[in-house]
Parts: C-alpha cells; sequence; structure tokens
C-alpha cells in the first residue's frame, strides 16, 4: 500500500498552517488532501475585509499560501472518505481515482459544517428558497447570485450579520434579522450595517413556521417573551444558526496518539488567528 | 388524438407498479403524471415499513396481498435493484391492555398465513433490543417485516415500465374525462388522448378524477401526521419497533431505515396544510420516543416533515346531496363504476408493500377487460444507478478508473459521487428533491449543506445539454 508520514485532511486555514509547520520539522513524504479545486476553505466563499490586516478571504488564502513549501504534495479534488484504526485511509478524487493510503500521523482540519435548516424542528412546509447562510454566501461571492428578496435571516450572529450587509449593498431587501437571544450577537463591527442599511432586528424572537406551496412566501415569527405570532412575508430564508465540528471521519478514534485536529473541526473559532496557531501546534508535533 | 389501450392517470408507486404490471401485457400504456417528478405525493411520506400481515382481517383482500407481497419482496428489489432490509419487527407490550392486543394480533397473524410469528417475553425482547424501556411485559416478534426506500421502489417500478414500453408523460395534469363509445377521452392542458382503459390511481385527488366522469361513490377526507429523522449515527434499534400503549392513541413506531438513519412517527392529527408539519407534532414524538428509547439523543434529529393519511369513505346521495356514510371502507378502498374505469382511491397502510399485487391485479382486470395477450419480452430487471459507495475496494476502484465521475463525491455525509448524480438527472430528476430522491445526496446529517449548490449547478448544466 502506498504511505506517507504525515495526512492533512482539509486545505483550509488551519490545513495549510499545519502544513507549513509540518514542512519544516517533519523530513518524511507530507500529503494534504483537499476536496475542492483549490486551498482556502471557508474563505475562498468571505468577500467582506475581515482577516488579518483587512484583507478579504481570498487575499487571505494568498497571504497563506504565499512560499508554500513544495515538499508538501497538494492533492486537490480529493475527498477523503474514511479513516481507520489502521493508520489507512480511503481516498477518492477526479485525478487520483480510488486509494488506500497508510500513515503514520493525521492532521485533520476539516473545518465546520452550518446548522441545517431540518434539525430545528420549524414547522410548515418544506418549499424552495430556504438556504443556509454559508450557501447564499457562496451564491454571492462565487457566482454573483442573489436570493430572492425579500429575505428573512435567522439567526444574527457574525456569519448572519455579515450577510445582511452585504445583501443590502448588493440591492436586496432585507425583512428581517431574527434572534432568539434578547441581544444581536455579533460584533461591533459587523452589526454597523444594522443601521447603516435600516434592517429590522427581531430579538426574542424566532421562525416556528414556513409557509408556502412549491416557492417559499413567508415564515411565522414567533415571540419568545409573549408567545404570539405574526406573519412576514419573504421569498428566501436564510439559517444563519450556528456551526458544528465537521469530524465525522474520525468518530470513535478519537484520543488516538496518531491524531491531532486543529481549526473549526476541533472547536469553532471566531477568528483565523487562533485557527492559525492551532493548524501550527498541530505540524510542529510531527517531528521525525 | 393518440390512441392506448391503457391510461394509468398518477405516477405514485401504485400508478408506477400498475403501469408496469401493464407491461406484462401486449397492451399501449400511458402513464400520466401530474407534477414535474415520478413519486412526490404520499409515496414520498410514509413509514416504508413492509408488512408482515398479521394486522389485517383474515379472509380480507388486504391480508391475503400483504403476505404473499411480503414473501415476494426479496425478489422484488432484487429484479428492481433496490436496497430492501428485512429486519423484523417487535410490537412492544407494557402492560395487560397491550398483551390483549398482540394476543389478537398473533392469533389473527397465524389465521393469515404468517408463519413466523412470535410470541416473546419482555426479557426476550430486551435482550433483541437492549436500548428500549425497561418493564416490557410481552412483545410479538415478526421476522418478516421489513422497509424499504419507499420512492426509490416506485421510482424503479416507473424505470422499469418505460424500459418495457409505457410512454411516461410529466407536468401533465388530468382536467377532464369524457366517452367516445367504449373508449374514454383523457384530456390534460396541452393533449387529449383515447384509451379503451383507464386507471386511476390518481392519490389524494383520484376520487376527484373519477368525479370527472362519474358520480361520487368514495371521498377522500384527509389527515395530516407527522414524521422525524434521526441521524445515522444514534444507537438505533435494529428491529423496526412498536409501541402498543397501555392508554388509548397510537404509540410510536421506530424505524431504522434502509440508509441507516432512524424514522420516528407518524404523528396523528387533523389535516392543517398538505404536507406541512406541526411542531406540536414534533415535540409529542420526541417526548414519546424519549421514553421509549431513553438513549436516544433527540438533538441528533436532522429532518421533520410531514403527511397525508387519506381517509376514504363512502358516499350516499341524500336528499340531492352526496354525503359520507360513516362507514369504513375495511378492504383497499377499489372502485369500477363502469367497465374500463379501475380507481384505486386512497389507498393507505399496506399500499406500498402491496403495490405489486395491486398493480398486477388491476393490469390482470385490464388485460381480461380487453381480452390482451400476455407479453412474452416483458423483462422485470432494472438496473439501479451505480453506488460505488457499496461496493468493496477493488470493484469501487475499477468503476472510478472506467468512469471519473464516480471518484468524485460530492454528498460525503451519503457518499455519493458526481456520477450517481449526472445519472439521476439523466434519468428524469428535475430539481435537488429528484437528485436527493434517486442518489441519497443530501440526505445525511448536513442536509445538503455543500452537495446542495453543486446538484444545483450540474442540473443547470443539464438544461444547457452540457451534461
Ligand atoms: C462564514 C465564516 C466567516 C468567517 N469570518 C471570519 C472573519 O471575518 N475574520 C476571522 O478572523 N475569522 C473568520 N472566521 C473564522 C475562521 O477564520 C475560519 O473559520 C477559518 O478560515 C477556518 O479554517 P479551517 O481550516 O478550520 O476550516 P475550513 O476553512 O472550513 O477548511 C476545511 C477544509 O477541509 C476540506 N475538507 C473537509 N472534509 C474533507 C474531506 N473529507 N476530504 C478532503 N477535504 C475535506 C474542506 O473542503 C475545506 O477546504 C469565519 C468563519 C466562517 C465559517
Ligand atoms: C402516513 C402514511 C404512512 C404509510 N405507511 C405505510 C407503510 O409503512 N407501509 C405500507 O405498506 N404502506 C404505507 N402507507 C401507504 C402507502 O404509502 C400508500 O398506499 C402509497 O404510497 C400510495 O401511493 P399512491 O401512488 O396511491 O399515491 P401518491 O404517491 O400520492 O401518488 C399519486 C400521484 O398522482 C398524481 N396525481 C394526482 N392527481 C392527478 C391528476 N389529476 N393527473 C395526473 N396525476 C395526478 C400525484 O401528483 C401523485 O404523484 C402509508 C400511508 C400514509 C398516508
Amino acid at each position: 500500500m502506498e504511505s506517507c508520514d504525515v495526512l492533512i485532511v482539509g486545505g483550509g486555514a488551519a490545513g495549510i498552517a499545519a502544513a507549513r509547520a509540518a514542512a519544516e520539522h517533519c523530513w518524511g513524504r507530507i500529503l494534504l488532501a483537499e476536496r475542492g479545486e483549490a486551498p482556502g476553505g471557508v474563505l475562498l466563499q468571505c468577500a467582506h475585509r475581515g482577516f488579518g490586516p483587512g484583507l478579504t478571504g481570498p487575499e487571505m488564502v494568498d497571504e497563506l499560501m504565499k512560499d508554500f513549501p513544495r515538499r508538501v504534495e497538494l492533492w486537490y479534488n480529493t475527498t477523503v472518505l474514511r479513516i481507520t484504526e489502521e493508520k489507512t485511509a480511503l481516498l477518492s478524487g477526479r485525478g487520483i481515482g480510488l486509494r488506500q493510503l497508510a500513515f503514520q500521523r493525521l492532521i485533520l482540519a476539516t473545518g465546520c459544517r452550518e446548522r441545517a435548516f431540518g434539525s430545528l424542528g420549524i414547522g410548515g412546509t418544506r418549499p424552495r428558497g430556504i438556504y443556509t447562510a454559508g450557501q447564499a454566501q457562496a451564491l454571492l461571492n462565487q457566482k454573483g447570485r442573489l436570493p430572492e428578496g425579500p429575505v428573512a435571516i435567522l439567526g444574527s450572529g457574525d456569519l448572519g450579520l455579515i450577510l445582511a450587509g452585504q445583501l443590502s449593498e448588493a440591492g436586496c431587501s432585507i425583512a428581517a434579522l431574527v434572534e432568539q437571544k434578547a441581544q444581536c450577537g455579533g460584533m461591533a463591527r459587523n452589526r454597523r450595517c444594522l443601521e447603516q442599511y435600516r434592517i429590522p432586528l427581531l430579538c426574542s424572537a424566532t421562525v416556528s413556521r414556513v409557509c408556502g406551496g412549491a416557492a417559499l412566501e413567508g415564515v411565522m415569527i414567533k415571540d419568545l417573551d409573549t408567545g404570539a405570532e405574526r406573519y412576514l412575508p419573504c421569498k428566501s430564508l436564510l439559517i444563519a444558526v450556528g456551526y458544528e465540528p465537521e469530524r465525522e471521519l474520525v468518530r470513535g478514534l478519537e484520543g488516538a496518539e496518531w491524531l491531532q485536529l486543529c481549526g473549526n473541526c476541533r472547536e469553532i473559532h471566531p477568528m483565523i488567528e487562533s485557527v492559525i496557531t492551532e493548524g501550527k501546534t498541530a505540524g510542529y508535533d510531527c517531528v521525525t | 388524438m393518440k390512441h392506448y389501450d391503457a391510461v394509468v392517470i398518477g405516477a405514485g408507486v401504485l400508478g408506477c407498479f400498475a403501469a408496469r404490471s401493464l407491461c406484462r401485457w401486449k397492451l399501449s400504456t400511458l402513464l400520466l403524471e401530474g407534477a414535474g417528478d415520478v413519486c412526490t405525493g404520499i409515496t414520498r411520506a410514509n413509514t416504508a415499513i413492509i408488512y408482515p400481515g398479521y394486522d389485517n382481517r383474515p379472509g380480507s383482500r388486504k391480508a391475503r396481498m400483504t403476505v404473499r407481497a411480503n414473501a415476494a419482496f426479496p425478489r422484488l428489489c432484487e429484479e428492481l435493484e433496490v436496497p430492501y432490509k428485512r429486519c423484523g419487527s417487535l410490537m412492544l407490550s407494557y402492560g395487560p391492555a397491550g398483551d390483549r392486543v398482540l394476543g389478537q394480533k398473533l392469533a389473527q397473524g397465524r389465521e393469515n398465513g404468517v408463519s413466523d410469528l412470535q410470541l416473546i417475553s419482555g426479557q426476550q425482547a430486551e435482550e433483541l433490543e437492549p436500548g428500549l424501556k425497561k418493564g416490557i411485559s410481552s412483545a410479538l416478534y415478526a421476522p418478516g417485516t421489513g422497509t424499504v426506500n419507499p420512492w426509490q421502489l416506485g421510482i424503479a417500478a416507473c424505470e422499469n415500465a418505460v424500459k418495457n414500453g409505457c410512454e411516461l408523460r410529466l407536468n401533465s395534469p388530468v382536467t377532464a374525462i369524457g366517452r367516445q363509445g367504449k373508449d374514454y377521452i383523457v384530456e390534460t392542458a396541452g393533449e387529449c388522448f383515447s384509451c379503451a382503459v383507464v386507471i386511476n390511481c390518481a392519490g389524494l385527488s383520484a376520487d376527484k378524477v373519477q368525479e370527472l366522469l362519474f358520480p361520487p361513490r368514495i371521498r377522500i377526507f384527509p389527515d395530516g401526521a407527522d414524521y422525524l429523522v434521526l441521524d445515522k449515527n444514534v444507537p438505533a434499534p435494529r428491529h423496526i419497533l412498536f409501541h402498543e400503549t397501555e392508554e388509548k392513541g397510537k404509540g410510536l413506531t421506530a424505524v431504522p431505515t434502509v440508509e441507516g438513519s432512524l424514522l420516528l412517527g407518524p404523528s396523528r392529527r387533523p389535516l392543517t396544510e398538505p404536507y406541512a408539519v406541526e411542531q406540536k407534532g414534533i415535540e409529542e414524538l420526541k417526548a414519546q420516543a424519549a421514553k421509549l428509547l431513553p438513549g436516544l439523543n433527540m438533538d441528533m434529529m436532522i429532518r421533520s416533515f410531514g403527511a397525508v393519511r387519506p381517509k376514504p369513505q363512502m358516499m350516499e346521495l341524500r336528499a340531492g346531496e352526496y354525503v359520507p356514510t360513516g362507514r369504513d371502507l375495511g378492504d383497499f378502498p377499489m372502485d369500477r363504476p363502469e367497465p374500463g374505469f379501475f380507481s384505486l382511491i386512497g389507498v393507505k397502510t399496506p399500499g406500498l408493500t402491496c403495490a405489486e399485487e395491486l398493480g398486477q391485479y388491476l393490469a390482470a382486470q385490464a388485460a381480461e377487460y380487453l381480452d390482451a395477450e400476455p407479453n412474452p419480452d416483458f423483462d422485470p430487471r432494472r438496473a439501479a444507478i451505480p453506488r460505488p459507495a457499496a461496493l468493496p475496494f477493488a470493484e469501487r476502484k475499477a468503476l472510478v478508473e472506467a468512469e471519473p465521475n464516480y471518484g468524485e463525491v460530492l454528498c460525503l455525509c451519503e457518499d455519493v459521487s458526481r456520477g450517481e448524480i449526472m445519472e439521476a438527472i439523466r434519468r428524469g430528476a428535475v430539481d435537488v428533491e429528484g437528485v436527493k430522491r434517486r442518489t441519497g445526496a443530501g440526505l445525511g446529517r448536513c442536509q445538503g449543506g455543500r452537495c446542495r449548490l453543486l446538484i444545483e449547478a450540474l442540473l443547470e448544466e443539464y438544461r444547457h445539454g452540457k451534461l
């Protein structure tokens, strides 16, 4: 079986940082598998200037990839499908076909997934027009496509806020930003868009029902203090209620001495700096 | 105007099987579906159980068909290459009222010919399913109960019908039916067809379709139901579970699906909106499940959905008005208002189990009426979309080498490749939901978080003739 010393799964900020650090300390074969066609992960869909010294996501990727060590093999379009206790990985991809690979150490940097609409237990029909915030962001920033307005956004954390700002700037009308807590969740700099574009923020409230046949027509907003419900017409509903670490690959293997997790698959990080630090630490650990 | 021997109205699982069975005869057949894809009605939202046949009144058509259908299911799913799991079921009782019901079911099942039924002790049941709430007084164990993915079964039957010569028209809701001599004239939004036989499998609208030509006889009064689905990582039971409660009302049903997730439901309630799910129903199901299976983590819910339960009732004319008689139909609600016109009006459980049986029955009736000969060229086999994830390493590797699209995994949760998705689109998926129904992409824990946009892009490419 083909083998390597360090296998890094995921080429976002954490995986890139880990690969760079590993290349400094480990003389063996280092391989980074990324299912996308380029490095960057979630950064690629972020057009806002929120990274490091005011960079956009793609600019941040360029920064991270500057003088990237040639020794690290970059396998793009490659998905890691399985990791076994015997320290083997199953990889699949357009270019590489299906391969089994033995490794000495594994660095998991698979990021996070968004909490899906389906897990929220919201009543009503299931029409088209419901997206996660990340999907809306990717559509806007990578394809230049806007969701159909007016748009309701569930969740006023940073992602909800950033999205509300970007969509408003692009001319999309925001019906409301709906937040279950008593106050808006995000950072002050991301909250500015609320006043700038006069976006209605509904706190202590949630979406209790989705209405519409084939296409979304509106949602019921429930006031969590009084229990009262009211109808809010909208054509799109964007779900921005948080993330969950993506680490299904190593379910049951947690704690193995050859395994390290870094970045959002270990825990959700609001800022990139700590992601990079964690990636570095994981990489430096791979001394040979 | 084009003429067919038989026109089937409605491409749910029952219409698809009726069409497939008609192909066993030398008959020209047209299958008309109002929606843009097949199997988007009741077939999309039900409990997915293949019943063994102890629930039905001895001597009824339901009982006979269910027992036969259950025995034939492995053969059927092999022919159509649809995953089928014969996991067995446990009907659980926690007290004297439940014990009595189980005793009756056992006797009824034996009478119906379900030979492998066993009444087991609470302790034996706990050994079979260690995760259950303690205190089981007895359980009815039915090794023959199984589960299938309902829409995949229907889609497979439809593909097989088309392969055997049946024509399929989507986006063709039937709006009028007339007569011309002995023939029927079936009208859709833009077209007219004539035919000698009409087979009405229009699901929740089957009463309305029949009433396009005939006075009301059976009408559907729908109820609602809710379901929820838990991630495949929950410690799911291995058997299908039916909880026979001591109180009035229906207990929980839990189904470990062929995909590996756990389906809970249905709740019972009046209909609000078709296929809407009610938060109250979700909460009820969660509470019931927490009681029956204390180890389940309800935060692992990945999806909930609503269903519509047809409640067919006989109608009668009273003082110039059609009113429901209140009489329960008991058996499968079939009608034949005039020669050559056959209706299934609101088939409930075990309609999925008996889909092939009902199809065969209708086709045989039609063939007899038309004096048709058997079709010696009928091929019952349908090839499934290749499924790399189900193959051993060497075979999967060979497939990926031959066709690199099968190596590009787009849905990581369910391990579904670009090749599978492209094939699903070629076979008729018109939207993300259609791809999901055919491949399972997006059914998993992230509910299409990443693959949805990729699938939308592929659908777009296909529409532009680029796939
Ligand atoms: C929407 C959003 C906005 C943010 N905005 C800011 C901001 O403004 N400022 C800031 O400082 N921080 C921000 N953060 C926080 C932080 O910067 C990012 O979360 C960080 O880029 C995460 O890096 P990561 O490598 O952990 O994850 P990701 O970037 O998600 O990388 C994971 C990579 O793993 C790949 N992958 C996953 N599974 C597999 C597999 N099985 N096989 C192969 N590859 C796989 C994925 O394709 C992906 O490329 C934001 C985070 C998010 C989610
Ligand atoms: C809640 C619930 C749970 C169930 N659980 C089980 C179970 O576990 N096991 C089991 O064996 N059975 C079960 N059943 C029964 C089984 O699901 C149904 O019998 C079966 O799915 C019915 O299929 P159908 O083809 O009649 O209906 P549908 O799938 O609704 O198909 C009817 C089709 O007709 C089309 N149509 C309607 N009007 C027109 C028109 N005018 N022109 C053209 N097309 C039209 C519709 O678009 C639709 O596609 C359950 C039923 C319900 C309601």
